[in-house]
């Protein structure tokens, strides 16, 4: 039996998107390339089996910069094993995502 | 879509799906999302949030989880079946005021009803009666499988109310067919006591849980394909066939004996 929560290829993608560092939602979608019927309930379900985690800017910071409140996620130390193993099962996954830090939209 | 106006209001119109509670949460994240989105891609991120609602409703309300593990129990759901049986009795005498006659009176319910039930046990009764696995070390305890049909017959006993509150309601309303409809009742209640007869542990009657999947449907020489569940308590587990064949053909129950005893320790669940 596998250990650990079992992965679906979508679930990895997101998860290689985050090794990014801290970023939102909308931008795990345009990294991926994956919808948002795809892409949220996916962050919900990783949320949930605490392979990532996520927390809302400070409004204030959000103001500043005249925009709204982002929710920020990021790989938990379940969620950088889960993605090593992940890599290891899909060895192409490294190539789909651009491990460059993404530029702030 | 290019109107954030016609945005805004899919958002909104999706935030209905998402569960009460969650819902302020929900709605104030993707409309921080919307934010970022262009008017070219605006239709099918929108789109997405109704999949996400409909996603958090399935899997995130708690109502429905408590609603389930409290039936679990079989006193809970006697009590349950008994509410709704004691609803449909007051249902069914405020209906019947405002017919000109008495349904109940008019027909032979005793008569009818105990044909239909004697009629729909004879059909489903090879559908969850369960046998003792091949492997069990002592047959199904006695007080166990006399309790088992007495939660039985307590349900029928209990949805028969329910089911005469079905007919007079038929018969207030005016739809035209009656029998039908009242076929249509009973086999759907009378499908679901024998199937959460069935779902249940026949020591403790308390649900089975964690269903997993065994096998694969092309793989079934040698091999069995069905689902395996167990009693939450250590009791055992039920091996269910998806294909009957003749070396598995009906549901089987594994008795886990006091050897499984290090496994399970007095008071625990067993996970």
């Amino acid at each position: 039996m596998a250990d650990g929560p079992r992965l679906t290829y979508a679930s990895c993608l997101i998860l290689q998107a985050l090794a990014i560092g801290q970023i939102y939602g909308y931008l795990v979608m345009d990294v991926t390339g994956l919808p948002s019927g795809t892409v949220y309930p996916a962050l919900r379900r990783l949320e949930r089996e605490q392979l990532i985690q996520s927390r809302w800017e400070r409004q204030s910071i959000a103001d500043a910069a005249l925009r709204p409140a982002r929710k920020y996620f990021n790989l938990t130390r379940a969620g950088k094993s889960a993605l090593e193993a992940s890599l290891k099962r899909y060895p192409l996954l490294a190539q789909l995502v651009p491990s460059e830090e993404v530029q702030d939209i | 879509m290019t109107n954030k106006w016609l945005q805004s209001l899919a958002i909104h119109l999706a935030s209905l799906l998402a569960p009460c509670e969650e819902r302020a949460e929900w709605l104030e994240w993707w409309c921080s999302e919307l934010w970022y989105v262009s008017s070219r891609q605006a239709t099918r991120f929108c789109l997405g949030a109704f999949r996400d609602a409909f996603w958090l409703r399935q899997n995130g309300s708690n109502l429905v989880k408590q609603t389930g593990r409290r039936l679990r129990s079989p006193f809970a759901c006697v009590a349950a079946f008994g509410s709704l049986s004691g609803a449909s009795i007051l249902i069914t005498n405020r209906l019947e005021r405002m017919l000109p006659f008495r349904v109940t009176d008019g027909m032979s319910a005793a008569g009818g009803i105990a044909d239909m039930v004697f009629f729909y046990l004879v059909l489903a009764v090879t559908a969850f009666i369960i046998k003792d696995s091949p492997g069990n070390r002592r047959p199904m305890p006695r007080p166990g499988t006399a309790r088992s049909w007495v939660f039985l017959c307590l349900k029928i006993g209990l949805v028969l109310p329910i089911l005469q509150c079905t007919i007079v309601a038929v018969v207030v309303v005016n739809v035209p067919p009656l029998s039908l409809v009242f076929y249509a009742a009973c086999v759907l209640l009378f499908r679901w006591i024998f199937t959460d007869q069935r779902r249940r542990c026949p020591v403790c009657l308390r649900l089975l849980t964690d269903p997993i999947r065994i096998g694969t449907p092309s793989q079934t020489f040698l091999q069995w394909y069905g689902a395996e569940s167990m009693c939450a308590r250590g009791h055992g587990l039920l091996h269910s066939p998806e294909i009957s064949a003749s070396y598995f053909p009906e549901h089987k129950w594994l008795d886990l004996d006091d050897s499984w005893r290090a496994l399970r320790s007095a008071g625990a669940e067993f996970q």
